[in-house]
């Protein structure tokens, strides 16, 4: 059974990268290889510059880990499992002693010490976690799925705390199931099924989804907007009623006065038109959908894992995406690849056919999983 | 400083492990008191002799030998106590069938008649027992009692005969009296050891060396299997954490645990039930922390064997089971074949039990070779324990 397979990317210094995906689509498995804690059946995977699975102790001391599920000691107390944690991490005593009142107090936690993490409410166990995660000051911060299940004012607050460790050049890789927190990632890795879908800023993800800006057109009078297909700049047209369409363009700003003076070139009088903003479900909504259409699924278990035909080259997804969704002359929907570049040390995501590419950009990654697949049997 | 940090990890898990322990006194009191308490009402409750046997001896009808249950109090052995005598064997074997007599003793018709013919007579002996103890006890008790008849045989044929030695001029014959030619020896014992404990006493260092091989084990099992149900193991092959540091943290944890229940023990055992400490107290000491270790390795390998916290307790309570039965708590060694004696030297408590009862009970260690076998069996378990959590502890 293949967990996560065709999964590549880097993750620049001070980022924040969000892999984004449903419950079961391989995130967890794509942590556990980057920890080391699973080995990839094939590719490779680099973090900090070194093996995962053979990492010594030093960089193992740069590296903060906050789990999915709350694996702490429930009998010790808040402030004795952050201290254990801190020890493990190797902190000496004054250090550890400073640190452990210092990320306490960050997260609201320092009252509650005393008690037993058995007696927490839920989010402060997910607070005290992180506590944890971040109590040996690592450069690199691994999270899994840090906001599930907690109320929104904490899933803020846990946020905020992210961007203020990027400031401080901390990296982030952050896994979630909530689309919406795509936003508040530098990178967004989608993955589902066990395949990286997109791998792109969020503002260029929705481009991608769409093949360009939206802009959403509604006329007064039933209109083809077939007219439209071939003006200079428009990636797609989507009919979404009689009098309704949205056209994907290469920049909203500028294509909105041409499309109104279009549509009234070819006898339709405008109604109304906007640049449309769809919102990151209807974003990976149409990721997704297009994904699965391109790639169908030939087995699954019941964790929603997948095993899947080996992947197909960008011209031919981005053929299929086109036939499937937007029209017009430029492959929209094609999921991008984008290889970071030297000195960059960013986040890459590279297929079979790309790899070499990937290659040049890794040496100065913080953090990076790189190779033809990434297969987990 | 990689060896400073080694060493606060290791201290760190010693402690995490024992502030656990310390939040959980009901799991402690339970491992320790419980059998403590057993074995005090076993010592108080049990009275160190079996009790008689309610005997029924059926004499034949028309022999005219005495239905007086007085008459046979001459005959019977320590252990029988005759609650009846009847002439109807079918009325006496219902009593026996029903369990409310435990023995028939039925006397031959005709033995006067026979031993003249220079035949031997049958007294026949029925018990109705199914616990092989029991069986084999009443076997014994037939046996004695057979004696005792055939011994009042010899002393009346030894007045008969004296009588006519007597008439017949034998006069030296006539200073022998009966009892003496009937049962020409006697036995008398005589025990060498130091001591002759009660049987609190004489447990007591067996059921020590029980608690504490129990308790070692039930507590690692289940530490380590939690460990990874919860998935703190995750975080320890995350963390710069070495196998070696965790089972170190976990056995001086619980060797310190053991190590103070072990000494409270002792307290109890010599101030309050009277159990005598003859050797030296270092070395009861230097026993205890190999019987400990050794068991730690068990309750260490049990735990990374076990898939869940239902199957560390299984295998701890047949370690347990085990122990009980094979260990020399109960039977002695010696009494099973030569395989089980080899599994049974395999476990730590076998050679616990013995060298605790050497030293406290004797004073000195009488099979030094036991010392090295619990310091193998330590060494080993806890080497393989180490080799697999290493290597759980390595990528999947």
């Amino acid at each position: 059974m293949t967990a996560v397979s065709d999964v590549s990317f880097e993750v620049p210094e001070g980022s924040i990268l969000g892999v984004i995906g449903p419950s079961g689509s391989g995130k967890t498995t794509t942590i556990r290889m980057l920890m080391g804690s699973l080995a990839p059946s094939e590719g490779s995977v680099s973090v900090l510059g070194h093996d995962p699975l053979h990492f010594d102790h030093a960089t193992r001391e740069r590296i903060g880990y906050m789990p999915q599920q709350f694996i702490l000691y429930p009998d010790l107390t808040a402030g004795e499992n952050v201290d254990f944690v801190a020890s493990l991490f190797g902190l000496l005593f004054f250090r550890r002693r400073r640190r452990v009142r210092q990320v306490l107090q960050l997260l609201d936690l320092w009252d509650a010490r005393k008690r037993q993490a058995k007696d927490l409410s839920g989010g402060m166990q997910r607070r005290l976690e992180l506590a944890c995660a971040l109590v040996h000051e690592p450069r690199l911060l691994i999270l899994d799925e840090p906001t599930a299940g907690i109320d929104p004012i904490l899933r803020r607050t846990i946020w905020d705390e992210l961007h203020r460790l990027r400031g401080e050049g901390v990296t982030c890789l952050v896994t979630t199931q909530y689309v919406t927190e795509a936003e508040e990632c530098d990178t967004v890795a989608l993955i589902s099924e066990g395949r990286l879908i997109a791998y792109a800023s969020p503002a260029d993800i929705r481009r991608q989804a769409y093949g360009g800006d939206i802009v959403e057109i509604s006329t007064e009078a039933t209109f083809d907007a077939d007219v439209l297909a071939a003006m200079p700049g428009v990636h797609g047209i989507r009919q979404t009623g009689l009098r309704d369409f949205r056209v994907a363009v290469e920049d909203a700003a500028v294509a909105m006065p041409e499309l109104v003076d279009a549509v009234a070139a070819a006898g339709g009088t405008v109604a109304a038109a906007r640049e449309a903003r769809p919102s990151f479900e209807e974003v990976f909504a149409e990721l997704v959908e297009r994904d699965r259409r391109e790639h169908p699924v030939e087995a699954a278990d019941g964790d929603g894992e997948a095993s899947r035909a080996p992947s197909r080259t960008d011209a031919e997804r981005a053929a299929t995406a086109t036939e499937a969704g937007l029209r017009g002359s430029d492959p929209a929907g094609h999921v991008p690849v984008e290889p970071a570049t030297e000195g960059q040390g960013a986040a890459s995501a590279v297929p079979t056919d790309t790899a070499d590419t990937a290659d040049t950009a890794a040496e100065d990654a913080a953090l990076g999983s790189r190779g033809d697949r990434e297969e987990v049997a | 400083m990689g060896l400073l940090k080694s060493v606060m990890r290791t201290l760190a898990l010693v402690g995490k492990e024992l502030v656990e322990v310390m939040r959980r006194p009901g799991a402690i009191l339970s491992l320790v008191l419980g059998p403590f308490l057993v074995l005090a009402v076993f010592g108080l409750g049990y009275q160190g002799v079996k009790a008689d046997l309610r005997t029924v001896v059926v004499v034949p009808a028309d022999s005219g030998l005495p239905t007086d249950a007085s008459a046979y109090e001459a005959f019977t052995a320590r252990g029988v106590r005759i609650v009846e005598v009847a002439t109807d064997e079918a009325g006496a074997r219902a009593l026996l069938e029903n369990e409310e007599v435990d023995l028939l003793v039925i006397i031959p018709a005709d033995a006067q008649a026979r031993l003249e013919a220079g035949e031997q007579s049958e007294l026949r002996v029925v018990m109705n027992q199914t616990d092989p103890v029991q069986s084999n006890y009443a076997g014994f008790l037939a046996e004695t009692l057979a004696a005792e008849v055939n011994r009042e045989l010899y002393r009346r044929a030894a007045d008969e005969g004296r009588g006519y030695a007597i008439s017949v001029g034998g006069e030296d014959l006539g200073d022998i009296p009966p009892e003496v030619i009937a049962s020409p020896v006697t036995a008398s014992t005589e025990n060498i050891a130091p001591t002759t404990p009660g049987i609190i006493p004489y447990f007591g260092p067996a059921a020590l060396a029980l608690v504490l091989q129990h308790m070692a084990v039930a507590l690692v099992a289940l530490s380590v299997v939690r460990e990874r149900r919860s998935g703190a193991m995750d975080l320890f092959r995350i963390a710069p954490v070495r196998s070696v540091e965790l089972i170190l943290g976990k056995v001086l944890a619980y060797g310190f645990l053991g190590a103070v229940i072990a000494a409270s023990s002792v307290a109890l055992l010599v101030g309050v039930l009277g159990v005598p400490l003859l050797g030296q107290l270092g070395l009861v000491a230097g026993v205890i922390g190999l019987l400990l270790l050794a068991s730690l390795g068990l309750g260490l390998l049990i735990s990374i064997v076990s898939d869940s916290e239902r199957q560390a307790v299984q295998l701890s309570l047949l370690v347990l089971l085990a122990s009980m039965f094979f260990s020399g708590f109960v039977l002695r060694i010696g009494e099973f074949n030569e395989p089980v004696q080899v599994a049974a030297r395999a476990l730590p408590v076998t050679h616990g039990i013995a060298l605790l009862q050497d030293l406290l009970l004797r004073g000195e260690i009488l099979r030094l070779w036991q010392v090295g076998a619990l310091a193998a069996i330590a060494g080993v378990l806890l080497l393989a324990s180490w080799g697999l959590l290493r290597r759980e502890m390595r990528p999947a």
